[in-house]
């Protein structure tokens, strides 16, 4: 996490405010308000929102809704799989909350270039608040190198936290009632 | 499909070798297992304090100090010393680099000069007991408390023969399901409500070839079962084998594939000629399960209030996750004023409509990567239950461990099934079938 020149600076939180923009998406539709965009270029090629309650898969993260478009724009496009590795590699991805372990996993198995995150996620967070799956080295495989990549997070960190609270307020409507409690461990 | 009626007799065609007498059922902990006099301590600083001061010294430090990752150990120790009782409290963890009081925080250092303490240091055990004796070995370094294991999971601490079968069958199902489809093993999923012995759905890796045109995801795993029929019988004697690493006794066979081993493999993989099907880096197989089990989840228990050309949108998404999230129709907003009272429309719903994957377990051929583990978090399964350790990039113990990441809003039991030496020797017809 160095220090970011003022010009990037200002590049990085105009693209933040477009994944804020995406989280919002996700409010009104009655989900977690998470949002990302994928970034190539300093061009938005892809952007993805939560999509959990409306598909019941708990996996539809912003983050995994934003790759599979990706996928399946570049397989359109007739890309092959080291195609696919090398743009993956120039790509950076902004979202609004700390990926989770499962996202943070994707993000290194793709090879993403770069992460910048807004709020952390003390719960789940996989680059670096629980696990710290974006410092994956190359021990962790013996046929091809763990890929790791930098992340920064506090981007419009409290935008992000202020939608967070929007939701909650309101109550999941998917959640489970009454809600059970936490296993105490 | 009910595996007491429908598998068994399927199972003894494919593979009469294996044999339930030769596998075992392991707990994995959510903390790697020590013996009860080698548990992993951490440095703590504390100091004797004047008894009458305990109250007010314990409040403050709880305040300035909470030892957030430590809660099952005591604050106070009483000991005895000549006879009088003495108490120390614990001050706070001590810094990774050493034991500098420097690196307290500026409130501790004040507390010390205030009441005149005199620090040490000391060793406390890092995790909590999780059994009597463990907990009595940890009182002999500093108190701690002891809650037996919380898991309210049935089978946690044995499972009885009648339970073990169940879960041989469903383990030798998904071998199956792992080298049914060509000589290149590959991941594979089922997802078991245990409750109705009832198999959910099925998923094998989907990295190097996805058929973006399945409608019927339940049809599809049934043809599996089928294909994987034929397959064994032609092969007859000579169906694959797994010795115990996990790896095919067949050199023919080849691991680079299965995808929660490898997962940055994908892109070293060779074009594809077809272009019928899509590819996909991260469908590994408890991924594709999981797609599977909401779909179904979907179509069995459309939700009542949304209009049908909602649920038709939903089914339609079905076949390609991959939909572009932009076109999705804004929820109607009438809806999200009454949020209150859904509730209503789950009392109406009948049979009972799941939420994700509560109470249900999975089986997979090898225990999966971190994504796949965190997604079963998220989908709230039960049970894991694996064949084959993944040192790679295993995220059930062998790499993390995220069964013991306490700060997860949902944890399962994990259990290896564990295939022993004569396994892959044995011929009999007992053992699966009786």
């Amino acid at each position: 996490m160095g220090s970011i020149e003022s010009e990037d600076s200002c590049s990085t939180s105009a693209f933040m405010e477009l994944a804020i923009q995406e989280a919002k998406n996700a409010l009104e539709r009655l989900e977690v308000p998470v949002g990302c965009v994928i970034v190539e270029n300093k061009k938005v090629i892809a952007s993805g929102s939560n999509r959990t309650n409306e598909t019941r898969n708990a996996t539809r993260h912003a983050e995994m809704e934003a790759i599979d478009s990706l996928l399946q724009q570049w397989q359109q496009d007739g890309l092959s799989q080291s195609d696919l590795a090398k743009r993956f590699s120039k790509c950076v991805l902004y979202v609004t909350c700390e990926p989770c372990i499962m996202c943070a996993a994707a993000l290194s198995y793709v090879g993403i270039k770069e992460v910048y995150y807004g709020c952390a996620n003390d719960k789940f967070g996989g680059c670096g608040s629980i696990l710290s799956l974006h410092n994956t080295s190359s021990e962790y495989s013996n046929l091809v190198e763990g890929k790791g990549y930098k992340c920064t997070g506090g981007i419009l960190a409290s935008e992000a936290v202020s939608l967070f609270q929007t939701f909650y307020e309101r109550g999941n409507p998917k959640a489970p009632k009454p809600h059970r409690t936490v296993v105490q461990s | 499909m009910t595996l007491k009626k429908g598998l068994k007799s399927k199972v003894l065609i494919l593979d009469v070798r294996m044999v339930n007498s030769n596998w075992e059922i392991i707990h994995i902990p959510g903390k790697p297992s020590y013996p009860p006099t080698q548990q992993p301590t951490v440095s703590v600083f504390a100091s004797v304090i004047d008894p009458k001061l305990a109250n007010t010294l314990v409040r403050k430090l709880n305040n300035i100090a909470p030892l957030e990752n430590l809660r099952h150990v005591k604050r106070v120790r009483k000991s005895c010393v000549d006879g009088k009782t003495q108490l120390s409290v614990i001050l706070c963890l001590t810094d990774e680099n050493g034991t500098d009081l420097d690196s307290m925080a500026i409130e501790l250092l004040e507390l010390i000069t205030c009441y005149q303490l005199s620090p040490f240091v000391t060793q406390v055990c890092k995790y909590a007991a999780t059994t009597k004796e463990e907990w009595e070995e940890q009182g002999k370094l500093w108190p701690t408390s002891f809650h037996p294991p919380t898991y309210n999971i049935d089978g946690i601490t044995g499972f009885s023969e009648e339970d073990s079968k169940v879960v041989f069958d469903y383990m030798n199902f998904v071998l199956k399901l792992a080298k049914s489809a060509s000589c290149q093993l590959v991941n594979a999923a089922v997802i078991v409500d245990p409750s109705v012995n009832q198999i959910i759905t099925s998923g094998c890796d989907e990295i190097s070839s996805w058929n973006v045109n399945l409608d019927d995801n339940e049809v599809r795993s049934l043809g599996t079962d089928e294909a994987s029929i034929c397959h064994g019988v032609a092969n007859g004697s000579s169906s694959l084998m797994f010795n115990l690493d996990g790896l095919p006794d067949d050199p023919r066979a080849s691991c680079s594939r299965i995808s929660c081993l490898n997962p940055w493999q994908w892109s070293l993989s060779p074009p594809l000629s077809s272009t019928s099907c899509f590819w996909h880096p991260l469908r590994h197989a408890a991924m594709v399960a999981i797609e599977y089990s909401s779909s179904r989840d979907r179509r069995l228990y459309p939700s009542i209030g949304e209009t049908d050309e909602r649920s038709t949108q939903l089914d339609s998404n079905v076949t390609s996750t991959v939909g572009f999230p932009a076109k999705r129709q804004k929820t109607n907003l009438t809806n999200v004023n009454n949020t209150d009272d859904a509730p209503a429309d789950r009392v109406l719903s009948k049979p009972e409509r799941p939420y994700l994957c509560t109470g249900y377990d999975i089986y997979l051929a090898w225990e999966p990567c971190a994504m796949c583990a965190m997604a079963l978090v998220h989908q709230r399964v039960r049970r894991i239950f694996y064949a084959f350790p993944n040192p790679n990039a295993g995220a059930l113990g062998s790499v993390y461990r995220l069964q013991g990441e306490k700060s997860l809003n949902h944890h399962y039991a994990v259990f290896q099934v564990k295939l022993h030496d004569e396994e892959s020797t044995a011929v009999t017809n007992d053992g699966i079938v009786k």
